[in-house]
């Protein structure tokens, strides 16, 4: 009964370890390193599709370059993993091209290990500023950054709300609440100093663990604060929990979300009408002016035959969108992922805003970084997170929220 | 087996483990490896206390000290990283300390809840210490090769050290075992009092093995940073990652024992990675799943863990895992 | 002033919630002597399951207790039955494992069955407020503590006035004299280990509508519970009820004073300073301690 079971598992596991062969030779093969499980596997997932649907319209009109698309997909679930994933990519599955990576503390430990092997990363969905900011020639984002967030609302900020509010820019104070992971602080610290930029005054900032079951403390923070408004950094379940619980104590300050949890069709659902007014800034979302983001539409309607279900955030679109882009450049250098050519490819790329489905122009700077994805500001209207600003991608304009 | 014969096999092991970089082109395979012997360093240090029956769920707070005093130091104020990791070991020694002295009138579950505790405030303290940490962000290695800066762009100079340090560690845990602190710790495992008794100081006895395993750990901490190239808090003070999986090895192989750490680092570790490629992406969660039914059949049927398939029931067991004597600790 | 009762009031009611969880796992920690590592997940399980009934039968969270609280107490026997009678006799460390694992497992089919997506149940009252001297109080939080109180002191009366309650009481005292005194200790154990599930159920129910439901939501209630088991003293129910409202109290005050960030670490820290000034507890009468490895 004993001996059995430990050997019968042990062999298994020799066997199991030994049957992991490579793909057919004739396919293009792209690492897709995504957190697939654990605690980021929501929008991990969802980020992961994105990329999923761009494949595999590509690979339904042919291919890029003659040859079908192959991921070699790759669980980076925590830090450790995500490093030793990319190692494992490049140097097991031999791709030359690693995408992904929605999180970006993975991203940073996975960034560096293609970085330093000159292999091609292809960062979709990562905010934080350092990704780019380390000087790395194989190191490409498409997606917005942490600053380019708090930009957009630093300048809605000075440029809107201040004058809604009978106000200068510089007398418009700010507190900031953030979860206290990598996301929300890098985020937090970049509005801090966008809002610099604006002369917007920081009056307070909260961070909070995000797993936290009361986060009455940061409202009565709040309160004592007395800002104009609150930029909230959350994930999903501490985005209902602040604003259930600013609704509950009466906080009576708007809040202004920072994508994450403030985008979900979950926060909509748990708040009801609580919701009517919210803004938030965030990579492309759904109710955007179709003229500005031509092959939405599309998408949507892949997403749904792919996965029987509605797009759960701008997160699959904005890996769609970048995917895209990836194929273009290597459209170019028929499949080559060699690292000079293919840095020639994505600097000549010059794609101006308007003319993607998320609305993004794409210009790779000298850092790897778009330089032309703005998010957008949007705004909960009637149940729907309507785009409200700038100007050119919106569906209607902004109100003042209670 | 024959002590002699075993010694054999080991021999020629260790040969072929010193020849692995001269054949395997795969750098992934040295990946692996590689951090096979840095959880053998880290099952090994952990298993210390364990001779004398304390366990602890807390080790990420030695790790990530270790590991946060390197890195800091180094990209804070550019401190070579040899002497980083001096430093390591003395602020993993201190918390060693703060964590010991006090914790040490705990015993079984108690000790154990204690530490991990411990090992959470630290997190939360890496967190919130922003002008210090850099919080959640965190601190990257700046990728600077040689040897001086302990980065490489070869997988190889990380092969050996962490090689060097799995052997180290292995050595230390032989001799305290073998030691009169050996004997104390486990004296008091089997029956405390009964030690007490007889004249030893148990206290002191754990006290040194929990300071022997904490500065090692941190030890490891550093050249671990050095090899993933980021520290943050949730990695560093992971509970999963460095307090538990370290112990999930030691009972794989057999806790309180020598070669136990050693066989459990070797088969959890390829075990964990491999159900990660290939289970993870298939159904996320599924990896663990099968983690956990292997964990509980290990716990059902083999208790003593893999060595006592290998070395049949002897009538020296005193070493903490599964024998009677530590049953009696916790009831 | 006004903040200073209003944070305390926040801190009791949230307590209430952690005091019925650590309830449940006191009866187990108490009677069958086993860290469980997949307290937490129980609470997980509860949550999801009124999470459905709601989803796909409309039916009412606190309605659903109904039929949550039995299948979780039977969930709770058979966890006893099938993965923790097996190791009874092993040593803590070993049972601490097999725990772990199971937690692991759980956390994991759930993210399988149930994705990672954080659910939230609607209700017309989620968001509902009583406003007493100006002091805000969220109705569904006031209905958890309120409840958590009641059910805290209908057990305390089981265990004090029934004799399966006082059996049970024997046990914790001193598990070697109640088995020659013919108790039968493996069938207590799965009552033990049954109630243990379901007054952590009735946690989950109370907590699910004002907090989401995903896979790995039980984690940090299962060290919130074992924090105020500690405190609160093993096998003490007043104990823990009032080490319970302290942990909440003392997150409130911490967060809100000191940094949001840091409440955790306040009373884990506070956790650390009691074990060692007084081990047996806050609360607790420091009988039957010593054996499990408290001096």
């Amino acid at each position: 009964m004993k001996k059995p079971s430990w050997t019968l598992w042990l062999v298994t596991t020799l066997l199991m370890l030994t049957i992991a062969g490579p793909a057919a030779a004739k396919d293009l093969q792209i690492g897709a390193l995504y957190p697939r499980s654990g605690s980021l596997a929501l929008l991990g997932e969802e980020s992961w599709r994105g990329a999923e649907i761009a494949r595999l319209e590509a690979n339904k009109k042919g291919g890029v370059g003659g040859d079908q698309v192959v991921f070699v997909n790759a669980d980076g679930h925590d830090v450790a993993a995500a490093r030793a994933e990319a190692e494992r990519l490049i140097e097991q599955s031999k791709v030359g091209l690693i995408l992904g990576s929605y999180a970006s503390s993975r991203s940073m430990a996975a960034t560096e290990v293609a970085a330093r092997k000159n292999a091609v990363y292809f960062e979709l969905g990562a905010i934080a500023n350092s990704i780019t900011e380390r000087g790395y020639q194989t190191v490409y984002r498409t997606c917005a950054t942490a600053f380019n967030f708090s930009k957009s609302q630093s300048k809605f900020i000075a440029e809107w709300l201040a004058p809604q509010l009978n106000k200068k820019p510089s007398e418009v104070k700010v507190s900031i609440a953030h979860e206290d992971s990598d996301y929300g602080t890098s985020v937090a610290d970049s509005f801090k100093n966008a809002a610099k930029e604006f002369g917007i005054q920081v009056v307070s900032v909260e961070p909070y663990a995000a797993n936290t079951s009361d986060l009455s403390p940061v409202i009565f923070r709040l309160k004592k604060a007395a800002p104009d408004i609150v930029i909230a950094v959350s994930y999903a379940q501490d985005a209902i929990l602040l604003s259930r619980q600013a609704a509950e104590l009466k906080l009576g300050i708007p809040l202004f979300g920072t994508g994450g949890g403030h985008s979900l069709k979950s926060f909509q659902e748990a708040l009801g009408d609580k919701v009517e007014g919210v803004l938030n800034v965030d990579f492309t979302q759904y109710e955007v002016s179709s003229a500005f983001t031509p092959g939405l539409k599309e998408f949507v309607a892949l997403y749904r035959e792919t996965f029987k279900e509605d797009p759960k955030s701008g997160h699959s679109l904005a890996n769609y969108m970048g995917t895209k882009a990836l194929f273009d450049i290597l459209a170019k250098t028929k499949g080559s992922v060699e690292a000079d050519a293919f840095r020639k490819a994505a600097l000549a790329m010059d794609v101006p805003e308007g003319a993607t489905s998320t609305g993004w122009g794409v210009k790779f700077g000298e850092n790897g970084q778009n330089q032309r994805a703005n998010p957008f500001i949007m705004q909960w209207r009637n149940g729907k997170l309507m785009t409200v600003w700038p100007k050119a991608a919106a569906l209607m304009d902004p109100v003042l929220p209670k | 087996m024959s002590a002699k014969r075993l010694q054999l096999l080991g021999g020629v092991l260790f040969a072929a483990i010193i020849a692995v970089p001269a054949f395997v082109e795969s750098r992934f395979i040295l990946h692996m490896v590689t951090l096979i012997f840095f959880y053998i360093a880290m099952t090994s240090a952990w298993n210390i206390p364990v001779f004398g029956g304390k366990m602890s769920l807390g080790h990420a707070a030695f790790f990530g000290l270790g590991g946060y005093t390197g890195a800091i130091l180094y990209v804070k104020f550019g401190v070579s990283p040899w002497i980083g990791a001096a430093a390591g070991v003395a602020v993993s020694l201190l918390g060693g300390v703060v964590m010991t002295l006090p914790l040490l009138r705990l015993r079984g579950p108690f000790f154990t809840l204690a530490s991990i505790a411990f090992a959470e405030v630290l997190r939360m303290i890496a967190i919130d210490w922003r002008s210090l940490t850099n919080g959640s962000v965190g601190l990257n290695i700046p990728f600077k090769p040689g040897w001086a800066n302990l980065t490489f762009q070869s997988g190889k100079p990380f092969y050996f050290l962490s090689l060097i340090l799995a052997v180290a560690v292995v050595f230390v845990a032989y001799r305290l075992r073998h030691s009169a602190l050996g004997f104390h710790l486990r004296a008091s495992a089997s029956n405390d009092e009964a030690a007490q008794a007889l004249g030893v100081d148990t206290r002191r006895a754990h006290f040194i093995a929990l300071l022997w395993s904490s500065g090692l750990t941190g030890l490891i901490g550093v050249f671990y940073v050095f090899f993933i190239y980021v520290v943050e808090p949730s990695t560093m003070f992971s509970l999963t990652l460095f307090s538990l999986q370290p112990a999930l090895n030691g009972i794989i192989g057999g806790i309180g024992t020598i070669w136990g750490p050693v066989i459990g680092a070797i088969v959890m570790t390829p075990f964990g990675e491999y159900l990660r490629f290939y289970l993870g992406t298939i159904q996320q969660g599924l990896n663990y799943v099968v983690y956990g039914v292997v964990l509980i059949l290990t716990v059902n049927f083999i208790p003593g863990g893999i060595v006592s398939l290998v070395r049949p029931k002897r009538s020296n067991r005193s070493d903490g895992s599964g024998s009677s004597s530590d049953t009696k600790e916790a009831r | 002033m006004e903040l200073i009762i209003q944070v305390l009031v926040s801190g009791l009611l949230i307590g209430g919630v952690y005091a019925l969880i650590s309830v449940g796992l006191n009866l187990i920690f108490g009677v069958v002597r086993i860290i469980n590592f997949a307290h937490g997940e129980v609470l997980m399980l509860a949550m999801y399951a009124a999470f459905w009934l709601n989803k796909l039968f409309g039916m009412d969270p606190y309605v659903s207790a109904l039929l949550v609280l039995p299948a979780l107490f039977l969930f709770g026997v058979l966890l006893q039955r099938v993965i923790v009678q097996p190791i009874q006799e092993a040593s803590a460390n070993m049972q601490i494992f097999a725990t772990v694992a199971l937690s692991l497992i759980l956390q994991n089919l759930a993210l399988i069955f149930w994705k990672g997506d954080f659910r939230t149940v609607q209700t017309s009252y989620a968001m509902s407020t009583l406003e007493v001297m100006n002091i805000i109080i969220s109705v569904p939080r006031l209905i958890a503590f309120l409840v958590a109180l009641a059910s805290i002191l209908l057990l305390y009366g089981f265990l004090k006035h029934t004799f399966l309650g006082k059996a049970l009481r024997a046990i914790v005292e001193d598990n070697t004299v109640a088995r020659l005194m013919g108790i039968k200790v493996d069938r207590l154990y799965l009552l033990a280990f049954g109630l243990g599930a379901a007054f952590t159920a009735l946690g989950g129910i109370l907590l699910i509508p004002f907090s989401s439901v995903y896979p790995m939501v039980g984690g940090p209630f299962t060290l919130i519970a074992f924090i105020v088991v500690v405190l609160g003293g093993l096998g003490s129910m007043s104990g823990t009820f009032l080490g319970g409202l302290f942990i909440g109290v003392v997150e409130s005050f911490g967060g809100t004073y000191v940094s949001p960030a840091l409440k955790e670490a306040i009373y884990f820290g506070i956790f650390i300073l009691v074990l060692l000034v007084r081990p047996q507890g806050l609360f607790g009468k420091g009988k039957g301690t010593e054996e499990i490895g408290l001096k």
